[in-house]
């Protein structure tokens, strides 16, 4: 139980996990802090974007494809329920968080039409071969390209936001959005971008999670609730809470699951729990 | 003034039909339905109540409804007596409740939507996994009613009744200096707090009264389907119970019932007919958000207002039955 091996493994999957969960959480903790939307239909892009990366991984056996494809087409999604249905309810906080409910609804049910209810993975042919071994730690390098593409995309964001000029108006949108649009840059359409690539990172999740965990109806709930966990653990609106939130949620996840099973749900909701209490802003959040 | 007593009447003329209903000679099936439609409606007036009166929309009452259920299979299980059933869902729903408003007492808007559904995802983790008291993924089942209201007419009755008593308790706690209170700690926390009052005590105390008409439909469920699986816990109930309010119209009298009943006629009776009624549903709700947002009970009396050529602004803010879509709290916060 406390084996070295044991620990490093538990390590890796609670990493591996956590990883995941910061592709999730970063765009939806992104969209929260610009538009002030908790984007509902999250989980239903991931679950979209997941089956697309199989079904295409399964046609070509490329991964690179896959994924390219699943993000192309979960931001055209994304680009149409952005400019055809939110903009109607633009700042109007519960009708706004109640569209994407109906969106997720309908968009999960449909996948359940297109891609049946059978719990679908990604083909082996399309995945990394092999394990990382180092003694008796035997590790498969897919998890490890896991932890690298979210590290990459962590640190993507970080220069994005604080090095470039979109990064600066976005900040600037978080900030101040009256300031900005009267500054001559038109915040709709930045807030149309920040939803796609919110929902980018969503669909590449789901392809790069297929590999890890299996795609299936519900399951669009399930990373939704995580995500959410997450950031209200890290602070809504805070790409770096959500980085600390996904691996605090990961190592929790993976040792309660391995130690004690019974109550691995339970485990990640006592942290979000004691967060709500001590600081309800959350760690790296900014009182409103 | 109006619309109230005309809300009142049509209600009443609904529940003297409801109680005519065994005697037109419908089937045991049609019954068995309409308690479901009732139960539903008992569990969306919760969330109404909440969301109506105190701006507090909850993704997290199926939850609760479940939690009481799953206390009453347990002690049938158990084999402990109908009494006791009774009070164990009670004391649990209570228990939950409590641990609910103590952790979204503090928030409000999007971030109590987040707290709910978050705690009701922990109620579901518990009953999939805590397999040796809830069954797990198989739940519990086998779960008998008292014998003298097994019979389906009987069954009905009591859910009416029950529907009957919980909407007037409902409105009289709405209509009483509490809930006046309530709603002016939605319309405006900070002027409710500087007026001295304990704002997080009153959202708690609404939570409970919330939570206690959940826990009264699950016990409700429970006894009608014999059954309760994890799925009862599942965010898609309490989505479908946000669907079910928002559709008959938040805030309204009538608006859980109208909602419940579409909700349950779509999944039961139109799920035969099309294969994909999620999206049916789906597409109903994101309709009725977009161009309808008062709801079914609150459009159509302004649809007819309109028709008849009067004006649809009856400039009476603050009257709760005419409430322009659901509140947004954060709007009025005034530095």
């Amino acid at each position: 139980m406390f084996e070295p091996v044991f620990l490093a493994q538990q390590t890796l999957n609670g990493l591996s996990f956590g990883a995941l969960l910061f592709l999730l959480a970063s765009g939806l903790t992104l969209v929260f802090g610009l538009m002030r939307i908790v984007n509902m239909a999250h989980g239903a892009f991931y679950l979209l974007g997941g089956y697309i990366g199989v079904v295409i991984a399964g046609l070509t056996g490329n991964l690179l494809l896959a994924i390219i494809t699943a993000v192309i087409s979960v931001s055209v999604t994304a680009f149409l329920v952005e400019v055809v249905l939110l903009r109607f309810v633009r700042g109007q906080e519960l009708p706004e968080v109640l569209l994407t409910i109906g969106i997720s609804f309908v968009t999960a049910d449909l996948c359940l039409a297109i891609f049946g209810g059978d719990p679908q993975n990604l083909p082996a042919a399309a995945s990394i071969p092999g394990a990382l071994m180092i003694g008796d730690l035997i590790y498969p390098w897919y998890r490890i390209f896991v932890i690298g593409v979210a590290v990459a995309v962590g640190i993507g964001l970080a220069i994005v936001q604080t090095r470039t000029r979109v990064g600066a108006i976005v900040r600037a949108g978080v900030d101040d959005r009256e300031i900005i649009s009267a500054m001559g840059v038109n915040i709709r359409w930045v807030f149309t971008g920040m939803f796609i690539v919110g929902a980018a990172l969503a669909a590449m999740g789901g392809t790069i999670g297929s590999g890890v965990q299996s795609i299936l109806p519900g399951v669009q709930n399930e990373v939704l609730l995580y995500a959410l966990v997450v950031i209200i653990i890290g602070g809504l609106g805070s790409v770096a809470g959500a980085a600390v939130g996904s691996v605090l949620i990961g190592l929790i996840d993976a040792f309660a699951k391995a130690w004690i099973p019974e109550l691995a749900y339970f485990t990640i909701f006592l942290p979000m729990a004691l967060v709500l209490v001590l600081r309800p802003t959350g760690l790296f959040g900014r009182a409103s | 003034m109006n619309r109230r007593i005309l809300s009142i009447a049509l209600l009443a003329l609904l529940v003297v039909f409801g109680f005519a209903l065994p005697y037109f000679g419908v089937s045991n099936f049609t019954l068995s339905l309409a308690a479901t439609v009732l139960i539903a409606a008992v569990l969306a007036s919760s969330v109404n109540f909440l969301g109506g009166e105190g701006g507090m929309v909850s993704l997290g009452h199926g939850a609760i409804a479940a939690a009481s259920s799953y206390a009453v299979g347990w002690a049938s299980r158990e084999g402990f007596n109908h009494l006791t059933q009774v009070l164990l869902a009670l004391g649990v729903t209570l228990i939950v409740s409590f641990i609910y408003g103590v952790l979204a007492m503090r928030t409000s808007g999007i971030y109590f939507l987040m707290v709910t559904l978050a705690v009701g995802m922990l109620i579901y983790g518990l009953a999939f996994r805590l397999s040796s008291v809830t069954g797990g993924e198989n739940g519990i089942s086998g779960i008998d009613a008292p014998a003298a209201i097994e019979p389906e007419w009987v069954y009905y009755y009591f859910t009416l009744g029950i529907f009957v008593l919980i909407t007037a308790g409902l409105w009289v706690v709405t209509h009483s200096p509490f809930g006046a209170s309530l709603r002016g700690v939605r319309d405006s926390e900070s002027r409710m707090r500087s007026l001295g009052y304990n704002v997080a005590g009153y959202r708690l105390g609404a939570f409970m009264i919330s939570g206690f008409v959940a826990g009264t439909a699950g016990l409700l469920a429970v006894w009608h389907i014999h059954f309760v699986s994890p799925s009862s816990a599942g965010v898609e109930r309490s989505v479908l119970l946000v669907v079910m309010v928002i559709l008959g119209g938040i805030g309204t009298l009538l608006g859980p019932l109208i909602g419940a009943s579409v909700v349950v006629l779509v999944e039961n009776v139109l799920s035969s007919y099309v294969d994909r009624w999620p999206t049916l549903l789906g597409l109903i709700f994101i309709l009725v958000i977009l161009f309808a947002r008062a709801g079914i009970a609150g459009s159509v009396p302004k649809l007819l207002n309109r028709l008849r050529g009067l004006r649809s602004s009856t400039g009476k803010t603050g009257d709760r039955s005419s409430p322009e879509g659901a509140p947004g709290p954060s709007s009025n916060h005034t530095p």
